[in-house]
């Protein structure tokens, strides 16, 4: 059967015929899945369509489009707790990237190569932040605070976001410190560096793609997250996504809209580029930071 | 040996868990020799390269490196320089700053590092690539500046860990030539690890046979393969017949075979179990002359393979022998013994190792 | 044999045991930040659920099985029960949307295939909230969807889906679909075309190849995706909040108001405690599969 199915340039016998037929009905695209995954796209992007769209909306209203204006937009800039709570939420995720980062990168160093008892108690713990739901963090993240008598503030947001961002950083990073080849950093250490100059000189270096992908990312989750956000903040200032999810529940103005669609776009953008970041480096494409595998 | 040898391991162990990986080896290794350690898989031949480099420390035993005790001291401080297998190139930095890394981490200055390094890219023939990315490159051509990364440093020895074997086989045999061309320019000792023992003969001055973390032999490339001292060093140098059987008399009776002729050996004591080894193109298949042992078996297979002729010789009922011809102008094809036929072949004495 | 891994094993390790201690060094700050902010937390709403409330609400620590035993009560066990039930849909419906989509795409996508799993990929880890906002537009009464529906004579005025259950379960689903696709893209994406044939040569059928060669082959990916599907949209509180009503409203949503509303803090993290022994057995459930499938390959 295989053996007849070799391409071949004889004469067609019925026989072959009959094969030919079969094959092409095999690659054929059947049309159901085709459709299904058109609706699942449609289906994907039409709330953010929808948002976007509406964003650009002349009237107050979140059902009728009448006419292009850029009244929310304008109304967002002149808003200044949406404004200062904007640059909250970028402190925050700025701290959050460069802690979150350097604490990661360290870890994953440390869990590849050390391959002692501790070091698989420290994968375990690594984990729990990606296998716990948002909501269990933030309760703990907050009782923790309050049980220490600390006042929550954009300070608290900060350490709860570096203390989940790290599992983040260091999942991408692991598989890329695995992969490296140990005699690199043998034969920089062959060549007169320490141990520390062979790790500045040689490894960081190879690592950077993945680093730079790595605190992409972290940023824009951050930036998004307001599950741990809400539960840590303090009053005044809050971040972004917090108001946000006020904005949502009590009545919706359609700021929201503009606010929303632009950090949609900023977070897509972000995201995008973390995945980009890699080739930029020449190396295959980075799909495999977000499924960490 | 009066001068300081440039390589010292004083009774060397490696041990794991529960096993050992090198266990007491002592070498010598002098200086501007081209020195291999050949061995199978998992001999301990690289374990032990890597404890002359520093990057394994010997559990037991010292290495000493031109008279200094290096044992305790790190990679970095060490005056050897090593060649990956895998190249281990920073693919970060250009061929150019790879070889120079070195002698930037050593401090040297900078027009003198730019000289050095534009000599040592002539001299492994990459001059016009030196401002390339490793990756751009081709095997031969990352060996090459692996070598050139390690030999810029004037290293007082130079490891290199089975350096051509990701080469295909005729970039191989051309490294190899370049590999020895290159040393005797230097004149830099060369510590080779390979499991292949055509490389090890055509390269070094000195090879040590490893196996199961122990050094088997140590002598010339001619010591090692004519020589052998062990049953594993002559089955693992190419090619021998090892046949078991009982000494006695300037003879070794195989167990339900013939006596094999192998002259009076001291040290042998009568009746002591023993291996012969007969390499195969020791052995005659005609103009035999005097003083040779003769014997007769039936030829069961013949193999052609261009410049030779391999004959299956069989000797006594489980006892083949291989018989390795040349196919020089003056032997004829029709000549040629062909299955079935019984034929006579011989062996001077002294081309016959006994091993107790 | 053991000499025989010996050597190359130690080629794998950092080198001496002066690198050891140097790596658990690298580790240790980001181990202790983890150990401090998150485990010690996790332990003190472990704490504080078998703890008391004073006069004024406050919580105090002691010990004190009200609140776990006030878990029992009719009102708490309905929304575990309801929780679960929506978590469950949702891992069923994401497999039955993300089956044929991570299907189509790893077979059908040519060279696009990458791209598309990107624009998949790239929104949904884009903001939650703001996705979720626009989901819920999308299904409100005036929504674009059911105004299509309507117009196509599929719904009448009466049809709702915002405040119902199916109105959380789309939303759990539109939240977290993605993850099912992801590592069952990855699973359809290894298989090799030619099993799928081999598949027709010896079943005939495209159904029976299906269910024979296909679907054991990606079990695995699918088994993970319910996984990652059934961990957030157990603790999820936004769906619930967008979409449903008060008959609705998720574990989650009491957590959030024992905490913020209710301001009942042993309570909140006794809830909180049964979330996670929840999501500990479904974890539990998973590995035990897992096991059993590397087990069964091993054979």
């Amino acid at each position: 059967m295989t053996l007849l199915r070799l391409p071949s340039s004889a004469a067609p016998t019925p026989a072959r015929t009959r094969i030919r037929t079969r094959r092409r009905r095999a690659g054929r695209r059947p049309r159901i899945l085709i459709a299904v995954t058109a609706l699942f796209f449609a289906l994907l992007y039409l709330p953010i369509a929808v948002v976007t769209l509406f964003s650009f909306n002349a009237r107050k209203s979140l059902t009728v489009f009448d006419g292009f204006s850029l009244r929310w937009y304008r109304a967002f800039l002149q808003d200044d707790v949406l404004i200062s709570s904007l640059g909250t939420s970028l402190r925050i995720s700025l701290v959050a990237m460069a802690g979150s980062v350097v604490l990661g990168v360290a870890l994953a160093l440390g869990l590849v190569r050390c391959r002692t008892r501790l070091g698989s108690l420290a994968g375990l713990i690594m984990l729990v932040p990606l296998i716990t739901p948002e909501i269990v963090t933030g309760v703990a993240s907050m009782l923790l605070f309050k049980g220490l008598g600390v006042t929550l503030s954009t300070g608290t947001v900060m350490l709860s976001e570096i203390t989940f961002s790290i599992s983040y950083v260091t999942v991408i990073l692991r598989s890329r410190v695995a992969a490296l080849n140990p005699e690199v950093e043998e034969a920089a250490m062959d060549l007169g560096a320490t141990r520390w100059q062979a790790l500045r000189l040689v490894t960081l270096p190879a690592l950077l793609p993945a680093v730079l992908a790595g605190a992409v990312l972290v940023f824009a989750l951050v930036f998004d997250d307001f599950v741990l956000a809400y539960f840590t903040t303090g009053v005044d200032p809050q971040p972004l996504s917090v108001r946000i999810y006020s904005a949502i529940r009590f009545g919706v103005q359609p700021t929201i809209n503009a606010v929303g669609t632009l950090m949609l776009a900023g977070s897509i953008a972000l995201i995008a580029l973390a995945l980009f970041i890699p080739r930029l480096f020449g190396r295959r494409g980075g799909l495999d930071i977000l499924s960490g595998e | 040996m009066d001068a300081i040898p440039a390589v010292r391991l004083d009774g060397v162990s490696k041990q794991f868990a529960d096993s050992y990986a090198v266990h007491d080896v002592s070498l010598d290794i002098d200086a501007g020799h081209f020195f291999s350690l050949l061995g199978p898989s998992g001999c301990g031949k690289t374990t032990s390269l890597r404890m002359i480099g520093g990057f394994t420390d010997p559990t037991e035993g010292a290495v000493v490196l031109a008279g200094e005790d290096v044992t305790a001291l790190p990679p970095n401080k060490r005056n050897v320089n090593t060649v990956f297998q895998s190249y281990a190139l920073f693919d970060h930095l250009s061929i150019e700053d790879n070889v120079a890394f070195g002698l930037k981490r050593s401090g040297v200055a900078k027009a003198e590092i730019r000289q050095r390094v534009g000599e040592m890219l002539d001299l492994v023939q990459l001059d016009g690539l030196a401002r390339r990315r490793p990756r751009t490159l081709s095997g031969g051509q990352r060996q090459r500046v692996a070598l050139a990364r390690a030999l810029v440093n004037r290293p007082a020895v130079l490891l290199l860990d089975e350096p051509l074997a990701a080469l295909d086989l005729k970039l191989r045999r051309q490294m190899q030539v370049e590999l020895k061309q290159i040393q005797r320019e230097v004149g830099i000792t060369f510590v080779f690890v390979t499991h292949d023992q055509d490389e090890a003969l055509t390269m070094s001055d000195r090879i040590a046979v490893m196996n199961e973390g122990r050094i088997e032999q140590c002598g010339t490339p001619e010591d090692v393969y004519e020589h052998p001292t062990s049953r594993f060093v002559a089955a693992f140098m190419g090619t021998s017949n090892l046949m078991t059987g009982t000494y006695r008399n300037g003879e070794v009776a195989l167990a339900d075979g013939p006596g094999l002729p192998v002259g009076r050996r001291a040290g042998i004591a009568d009746g002591a179990a023993v291996s012969v080894s007969v390499r195969p193109e020791k052995i005659w298949l005609s103009d035999f002359e005097a003083g040779m042992s003769v014997l007769s078996g039936v030829i069961r297979e013949t193999v052609y393979s261009g410049p030779t002729t391999t004959y299956l010789i069989e000797l006594a009922p489980g006892v083949t022998l291989s018989v390795l011809e040349q196919n020089t102008a003056r032997s004829r094809m029709e000549d040629r013994w062909s299955g079935g036929e019984t034929v006579e072949f011989g062996w001077r004495p002294e081309h016959c190792l006994v091993l107790s | 044999m053991t000499l025989l891994r010996g050597p190359f094993r130690t080629r794998r390790r950092a080198p001496g045991a002066a690198g050891t201690r140097m790596w658990t060094w690298f580790m240790l700050p980001g181990t202790l930040w983890m150990t401090g902010f998150l485990i010690a937390s996790l332990l003190l709403v472990a704490v504080l659920a078998v703890g008391t409330t004073d006069e004024l609400g406050n919580p105090r620590f002691g010990f004190d099985l009200g609140s776990v035993r006030a878990l029992a009560d009719p009102a708490y066990t309905e929304v575990l029960a309801r929780s679960l039930g929506y978590a469950l849909l949702t891992c069923v419906i994401c497999l039955l949307i993300a089956y044929p989509v991570a299907y189509t795409i790893a077979l059908y996508g040519g060279r696009y295939k990458h791209a598309m799993i990107a624009a998949i990929v790239v929104p949904f880890f884009a903001n939650y909230l703001v996705r979720m906002y626009g989901w819920s537009v999308v299904l409100s009464d005036d929504g674009p969807l059911l105004r299509a529906l309507r117009s196509l004579g599929l719904a009448d005025g009466g049809t709702k889906i915002l405040n119902t259950g199916f109105g959380v379960v789309a939303g759990l689903v539109y939240g977290f679909v993605v993850f099912m696709i992801i590592p069952l893209y990855a699973a359809l994406e290894r298989l090799d075309v030619s099993l799928i044939e081999a598949g027709r040569d010896l079943y005939g059928g495209p159904v029976r190849t299906f269910f024979f060669v296909t679907l054991p082959a990606t079990r695995q990916g699918a088994t993970a995706g319910l996984v990652l599907v059934f961990l957030p949209a157990m603790g999820d509180f936004v769906s619930a909040q967008l979409m449903g009503g008060p008959d609705q409203i998720m574990i989650g949503n009491l957590i959030q108001d024992k905490f913020f509303q209710g301001q009942n803090w042993p309570l909140g993290s006794a809830l909180t405690m049964l979330l996670m022994l929840v999501l500990l057995l479904g974890m539990l459930g998973y590995l035990r599969r897992t096991r059993k499938d590397e087990a069964e390959a091993r054979r």
